[in-house]
C-alpha cells in the first residue's frame, strides 16, 4: 500500500534583496520529482550537497511547502489526501503521527534542557497515545531498550551521551508513536565509522519488526545501497536516475551516477583508482542552473543536444529509469 | 620506496604527551605517542573523533596553549626540539617550514578579505619578497595546482567560491613557502566525493613534485588507502598500530584496526547485519585503565584491563600495541 506519492514536485526558494526585500531570483532546489513509497519499503536518495535531497525529505514531511506539484498521502484507513495545498485540520494529527523524521546531527536535534524521558515522552503526550505517568514511563523504558540503551538513562540529559547514543535516542523518540514512514536525513554522517554500522543495523531491525517504510537520504553510496530497495540519484534538484538498489550498482546508466561511483575510494592501496576519475569541475549553482540537462557542463559524454533540451526519464530496463539523451540516440 | 636509498628523517616525535585540565578531570588527549616522518612520504594518522589525531597535529605546530595545557616529550624538527620553543621562534617555523590545511575551508578563511590578500599575508610574513614578486609567486602557485583564472580568483572573496575551490586555495596557501611538512587535518571531509577525488589527486601530484612530506589526518580509511605511504592508527590518545599502507589493509593485527576495516559498509553485506565494533569511543576524561580499547575488544584477556600494552614489532616497520602479540603469540 502506497503511503506517499509525489507528482512533479517542485520547491523553489526565493532570493530577496534590496530595501523592500523584493524577490530577485529563485533557488531551484527541487525540479519535477516523482516518487512513491509503499509500506515496508526503503527508498534511498543519494547525491552531493546542494542536490536537493534534504529539501525533498523536508518537503515531504511538510517542513517546506511545495512550490508546485502534488503530494498525496494515504492514511492508515486507506483514504487519500492531497497535501500540496496545506493539510486539512482533521488529517494533520494523523499525518504528523504517521510520518516521522530523524536528522543528521544528534547534537542539535535533541533539546539540551530536556531529560531523555521528557524528550521521548513528548510525542506520546502530543498525540495522547497513552494516559497516566506509569504507562508512559513504561513505554519510554521499552523504547530505550529497543534502541539498545538502558532504561535508567531516562533521567539523564543529552550532553551525557555520545553521538551514537544520541542518535539512538532520536530514533527512540521518532518510533515512539509507531509511524509508518520514517524519513532519515543523513542519520549516520555525523557518527564515527565504528558506530555507523550499529545505527544502520538498528534501523534495519526496527524496520523488520514494524514493517515501517524509510526514506533514507545520504551522500554515502555504500550506506544507501545497504539500506535501500530502490535508489534515486539526484543532481541539482533533478532525479537523474532511479532503479532497484542492486540494479543501480550493477548497471549504472546515467553518466553522473557512473562518475559518482568511480569517485568512491577503493579501500585498496594496491589498486588506487582516484587518479582515473574523469569528472571535472563542480556542481553549478541551483540559482542559475544550466540549460538542458543539468549535468551537461561536467558530462564526459555530452552531445550538442544536451545543452538545449532537458532529457526525460526513460526506462532502460525493468524498473530502471535514467534521464539522459544517450539512451535515445 | 627502495630500501637502498637512505631516507632523510625530517620529524621525530618521542613520547609526546598533551594533557588538558578540564572540570571533569585531566584529559590525556595525546598520551605517550612516538613516530617519525621521512622526507617525501605521506603519513596518515587515522582514528575516530577524540582519538587525539588533531591534538597531535596542533602540538607539532605549537598551537596548543601551554599552560593551561601541558605538552611533554620531544618533537624534533631538523636539529631543534619544538616542545617549549618560544612563540617568537615558532613563528618562523609555523606556516613556513611546517604548514597546515584545515578541514573547513569555509571557516578557515577570513570572510572580510579577498583570498589574494590572505595569501599575500602568508607570503609577506615568511618570504623576502616585494609586493610585485609575491603576487606573481602566488599566482604561479595557484596555476600550478590548476586553479582556473588565477588572476580573477586572487581578487575574490571566500564567499564567492565553492568549498572545493577554497580548499584548493588553502592548499596553495600551504605551498607558497615551500614547506618541509604539510599537515592536512581532514582536508576532504567537508567535500563531496567527486570533489574529494579531485583534491586527493591534486595532493598526490604535489607530493611527487615538491618532495615535501605530508601528515594526513583523517577518520576515513578509504582515503588513506588512496594516498598514504604509511599509516598510524590512533585510539583514545594512543597509537595502536603502525604499518605500511598495503600491509595495514592486507593484514591488520590490532583488533581495533581490524574492527575499523570490517566496519566498512561492503556491498556483499546487503541483506545482512553489518559487522561493527561493540560500544562507543570512551570520553577523553574517562579513558579506561590498561589497554584503552579493552572494553570494546572481542579478544581482550584479563591482562588487558590492567597493564597498558607496549609496542610489539611482528614485522619490520609494523608495530602493534596489543597484549595478544606477547611471547610470539601470533594468534
Amino acid at each position: 500500500m502506497k503511503i506517499i506519492s509525489t507528482r512533479n514536485l517542485k520547491k523553489y526558494f526565493p532570493i530577496r534583496s534590496g530595501v523592500f526585500l523584493q524577490i530577485s531570483g529563485w533557488v531551484r532546489a527541487l525540479e519535477n520529482v516523482n516518487m512513491e513509497i509503499t509500506q515496508g519499503e526503503t527508498i534511498g536518495v543519494v547525491g552531493e550537497s546542494g542536490c536537493g535531497k534534504s529539501t525533498l525529505g523536508r518537503t515531504i514531511v511538510k517542513i517546506y511547502e511545495p512550490t508546485a506539484g502534488s503530494i498525496t498521502y494515504r492514511d492508515p484507513s486507506g483514504a487519500s489526501h492531497d497535501l500540496s495545498k496545506g493539510i486539512d485540520r482533521r488529517v494533520e494529527p494523523i499525518f504528523r503521527k504517521d510520518v516521522q523524521m530523524i536528522f543528521q546531527n544528534p547534537f542539535d536535534s535533541l533539546d539540551p534542557r530536556m531529560t531523555i524521558r521528557d524528550t521521548i515522552r513528548e510525542p506520546l503526550q502530543t498525540h495522547r497515545l497513552l494516559a497516566g505517568k506509569k504507562a508512559m514511563d513504561e513505554r519510554v523504558a521499552e523504547l530505550l531498550m529497543k534502541v539498545g540503551l538502558y532504561p535508567e538513562y531516562a533521567q539523564r540529559y543529552p550532553h551525557e551521551f555520545s553521538g551514537g547514543q544520541r542518535q539512538r535516542i532520536a530514533i527512540a523518540r521518532s518510533i515512539s508513536v509507531n509511524p509508518r514512514l520514517l524519513i532519515c536525513d543523513e542519520p549516520t554522517s555525523a557518527l564515527d565509522v565504528s558506530v555507523q554500522s550499529q545505527i544502520i543495523n538498528l534501523l534495519k531491525d526496527i524496520q523488520r519488526d514494524t514493517n515501517m517504510s524509510l526514506i533514507f537520504i545520504s551522500h554515502n553510496l555504500d550506506v544507501v545501497h545497504h539500506m535501500s530497495d530502490r535508489i534515486m540519484v539526484m543532481y541539482l534538484g533533478n532525479v537523474v536516475e532511479s532503479a532497484p538498489a542492486t540494479e543501480l550498482f550493477d548497471n549504472p546508466a546515467h553518466p553522473y551516477t557512473q562518475a559518482l561511483m568511480s569517485a568512491v575510494p577503493s579501500w585498496n592501496p594496491k589498486d588506487r583508482k582516484l587518479g582515473q576519475v574523469k569528472l571535472e569541475g563542480e556542481p553549478p549553482s541551483p540559482i542559475n542552473p544550466p540549460s538542458g540537462c543539468p549535468f551537461h557542463p561536467r558530462c564526459p559524454h555530452r552531445l550538442a543536444l544536451c545543452s538545449k533540451a532537458k532529457p526525460e526519464a526513460v526506462e532502460v530496463s525493468d524498473g530502471h529509469f535514467s534521464a539522459c539523451h544517450l539512451h535515445s540516440v | 620506496m627502495t630500501g637502498a636509498v637512505e631516507r632523510e628523517r625530517i620529524l621525530t616525535v618521542r613520547n609526546l604527551k598533551t594533557y588538558f585540565r578540564t572540570p571533569e578531570g585531566v584529559v590525556r588527549a595525546v598520551d605517550d605517542v612516538s613516530f617519525h616522518l621521512d622526507r617525501g612520504e605521506v603519513l596518515a594518522l587515522v582514528g575516530e573523533s577524540g582519538c587525539g589525531k588533531s591534538v597531535t597535529a596542533h602540538s607539532i605546530l605549537g598551537l596548543v596553549k601551554a599552560p593551561p595545557a601541558k605538552v611533554d616529550g620531544e618533537i624534533v624538527f631538523g636539529d631543534r626540539n619544538l616542545v617549549g620553543l618560544p612563540e617568537k621562534e615558532y613563528r618562523h617555523i609555523r606556516g613556513k617550514q611546517i604548514s597546515m590545511i584545515f578541514q573547513e575551508p569555509m571557516s578557515a578563511f577570513d570572510p572580510l578579505y579577498t583570498v589574494g590578500r590572505q595569501l599575500m599575508e602568508v607570503a609577506k610574513a615568511h618570504m623576502p619578497w616585494g609586493d610585485g614578486e609575491a603576487k606573481e609567486r602566488i599566482i604561479d602557485t595557484l596555476k600550478s595546482i590548476h586553479i582556473p583564472e588565477p588572476d580573477k580568483r586572487y581578487d575574490e572573496y571566500p564567499h564567492e567560491m565553492s568549498g572545493g575551490m577554497l580548499q584548493r586555495i588553502m592548499i596553495a596557501m600551504a605551498l607558497i613557502t615551500s614547506p618541509d611538512i604539510i599537515i592536512a587535518d581532514e582536508p576532504t571531509t567537508a567535500l563531496d566525493v567527486t570533489i574529494q577525488a579531485q583534491v586527493l589527486n591534486l595532493m598526490q601530484d604535489l607530493q611527487s613534485q615538491y618532495r615535501g612530506s605530508i601528515i594526513f589526518i583523517t577518520h576515513d580509511l578509504g582515503t588513506v588507502a588512496e594516498i598514504a605511504d604509511r599509516v598510524h592508527v590512533m585510539y583514545a590518545g594512543k597509537i595502536v598500530e603502525k604499518a605500511p599502507v598495503a600491509e595495514l589493509f592486507a593484514s591488520p593485527i590490532h583488533p581495533y584496526t581490524s574492527g575499523l576495516l570490517t566496519s566498512r559498509v561492503r556491498r556483499e553485506y546487503k541483506g545482512q547485519d553489518l559487522p561493527y565494533i561493540e560500544g562507543y569511543v570512551p570520553r577523553a576524561y574517562e579513558f579506561p585503565e590498561g589497554c584503552r580499547f579493552h572494553p570494546r575488544c572481542p579478544k581482550a584477556v584479563a591482562k588487558c584491563s590492567e597493564v597498558q600494552p607496549p609496542e610489539f614489532e611482528p614485522a619490520p616497520g609494523h608495530t602493534v600495541a596489543c597484549w595478544l602479540l606477547e611471547e610470539g603469540d601470533d594468534r
